[in-house]
């Protein structure tokens, strides 16, 4: 059983030595696919976090009626908790947002301080949700409230810019599993190859009574290796670049697109690679191999 | 041990291999099958070999249908049979001891057991001194012989050889042709030859299939006939 287990790895790798030249040029196509799938991974695991962030950051606020009662303010804040999708609730007073004004623009506190009497302000509730796509929801629940004279928002744009983000990480994800299928195409055509060039070995096999699966099994392995060979530069490559780029400029792009920190990040994305390099390259070689002994009883 | 009834073999193409074959082959016979081309003597060796399904009709193998075998059973069918081609199919890059070694080790046989049963192999061919020798450095005919050591390393009841001699000058046809009646007689090994070479047959008379376009056309020195 060990015996056979250590044939089949050893038999793989002599494979892998034997057709040294077809093997790395796959192992290369491999490369610059896995490199690809990389890039697409960092991206969209980076978009999926920074449009998770935006998401819970994105908040409304509900103005309130100049001529509302605190039991009508009450009654407002237990009707918003009632919603279903909201993540949190923050009454102001009008005097807080006065100040919360003049904090912002200090340098219009001193004239603004002459309307502090006469202060145009609204009570307000600023209120999060728990999904950004549950924002236009939620927002109407609110406006209908006794008490509530409107609801503001980000505006169309924060929905929009959510609703991009979401997009480019599906168009991401897709991209992603099509250049799986590409690296599994890869890896099925040079184990066809390789098949081809060891027909002899295979007749022996098939000829003396070999099973199947005994057949097949350095055929899995030089593919694995193939893949896993395939994965070594884009590993180092896209998790060491990650790592460089993130030092670099600070883990923020662009002055405001906050990066995931390198770690456990790029470890994960190198057992990510690694395991999509073993699974595609395995699928690839044993669609191949599978195909093939079909053919021949 | 072997029976064949009522085969018929007509490929995807619509070429009719085999037309209602009728056989009887018992243990340990050595038989040849002579016919011209597309007569459908490869056609038979497939059946036999379980590498093709009859149409219609039953091949009988030591007990096992082979025609209706499921495809994973086929490989433990085939440890029955041992097989040689014309162009031995030897690995270069294996020495002889290692090219025999390769049929024993795809099938899990022991190591200890697995190194004996070369040897023996090697001595039956005559090759005891070329064990560790490349098979690019042996001659036609000593390839041949490693060949049917590789085949019959695993003590198959049946040895099929298709045109065996078919590269070979007739002295070392007839050698070959000679070792395989010394397999069949001290292995005890039903062997049947497909071949062209009429000389052979008549040197070495055995009894012999003739086919032709699909027919078996005449059975000579069955064992009655003697």
């Amino acid at each position: 059983m060990f015996r056979r287990f250590f044939r089949h790895i050893r038999e793989g790798f002599v494979g892998f030595v034997r057709h040294i030249g077809m093997a790395l040029s796959s192992a290369s196509a491999v490369t610059i696919t896995l490199t690809l799938i990389g890039l697409f991974l960092v991206l969209t695991f980076n978009l999926g976090a920074l449009s998770l962030e935006i998401e819970k950051s994105i908040s409304m606020t509900a103005i309130v009626s100049y001529d509302a009662s605190e039991s009508m303010i009450s009654n407002i804040e237990k009707s918003i908790s009632s919603i279903d999708g909201i993540s949190s609730i923050e009454f102001r007073t009008k005097d807080q947002e006065f100040d919360f004004y003049n904090e912002t623009y200090p340098e219009m506190a001193e004239f603004n301080e002459t309307y502090r009497e006469s202060n145009p302000f609204h009570d307000v509730f600023l209120v999060s949700v728990e999904d950004g796509n549950e924002m236009e929801n939620v927002k109407a629940q609110i406006e209908r409230i006794n008490g509530i004279d409107s609801v503001e928002d980000g505006g169309s744009n924060t929905y929009l810019l959510v609703n991009i983000l979401k997009n480019v990480r599906i168009f991401g994800g897709a991209l992603v599993l099509a250049l799986c299928i590409l690296a599994v195409y890869l890896i099925y055509n040079t184990i066809k190859i390789t098949i081809a060039s060891r027909e002899t070995e295979i007749w022996i096999m098939r000829n003396v009574g070999a099973k199947n699966g005994y057949i097949r099994a350095p055929f899995l392995v030089e593919g694995i290796i193939i893949g896993v060979a395939g994965a070594i530069i884009p590993i180092a490559l896209i998790c060491g670049g990650y790592y460089y780029v993130y030092e670099m400029i600070g883990g923020v792009l662009m002055g405001f697109l906050t990066l995931v920190k390198p770690y456990p990040f790029a470890i994960f994305l190198a057992l990510g690679l690694l395991g999509i390099s073993i699974v595609v390259s395995f699928i690839g070689s044993y669609i191949s191999v599978c195909k093939y002994l079909r053919l021949h009883r | 041990m072997i029976s064949i009834k009522n085969v018929s073999k007509t490929y995807k193409n619509g070429t009719h291999a085999l037309n209602s074959i009728n056989l009887e082959i018992a243990a340990g016979e050595f038989v040849y099958f002579v016919g011209p081309t597309g007569s459908g003597k490869s056609t038979l060796i497939k059946l036999l070999d379980g590498e093709e399904i009859p149409t219609s009709g039953d091949v009988i193998v030591a007990g096992t249908n082979v025609g209706k075998l499921k495809n994973r059973k086929v490989p433990l069918y085939r440890r029955n049979i041992g097989v040689v081609f014309q162009d031995y199919r030897l690995l270069p890059k294996l020495t002889v001891f290692e090219n025999i070694a390769y049929a024993m080790e795809v099938v899990d046989a022991p190591a200890d057991t697995l190194r004996a049963r070369v040897r023996e192999v090697l001595k039956l061919v005559d090759l005891s001194d070329k064990s560790n020798v490349f098979p690019t450095e042996l001659s036609g005919g000593q390839q041949q012989r490693v060949a049917i050591a590789r085949a019959i390393a695993n003590r198959p009841k049946i040895l099929i050889c298709d045109e065996p001699t078919g590269n070979l000058d007739p002295r070392k046809s007839d050698e070959i042709i000679q070792l395989l009646e010394k397999i069949n007689k001290e292995e005890k090994t039903t062997v049947l030859i497909v071949t062209h070479d009429t000389v052979i047959v008549r040197h070495h008379p055995k009894r012999t299939i003739a086919l032709e376009s699909g027919h078996i056309v005449a059975d000579i020195n069955k064992k009655e006939d003697f």
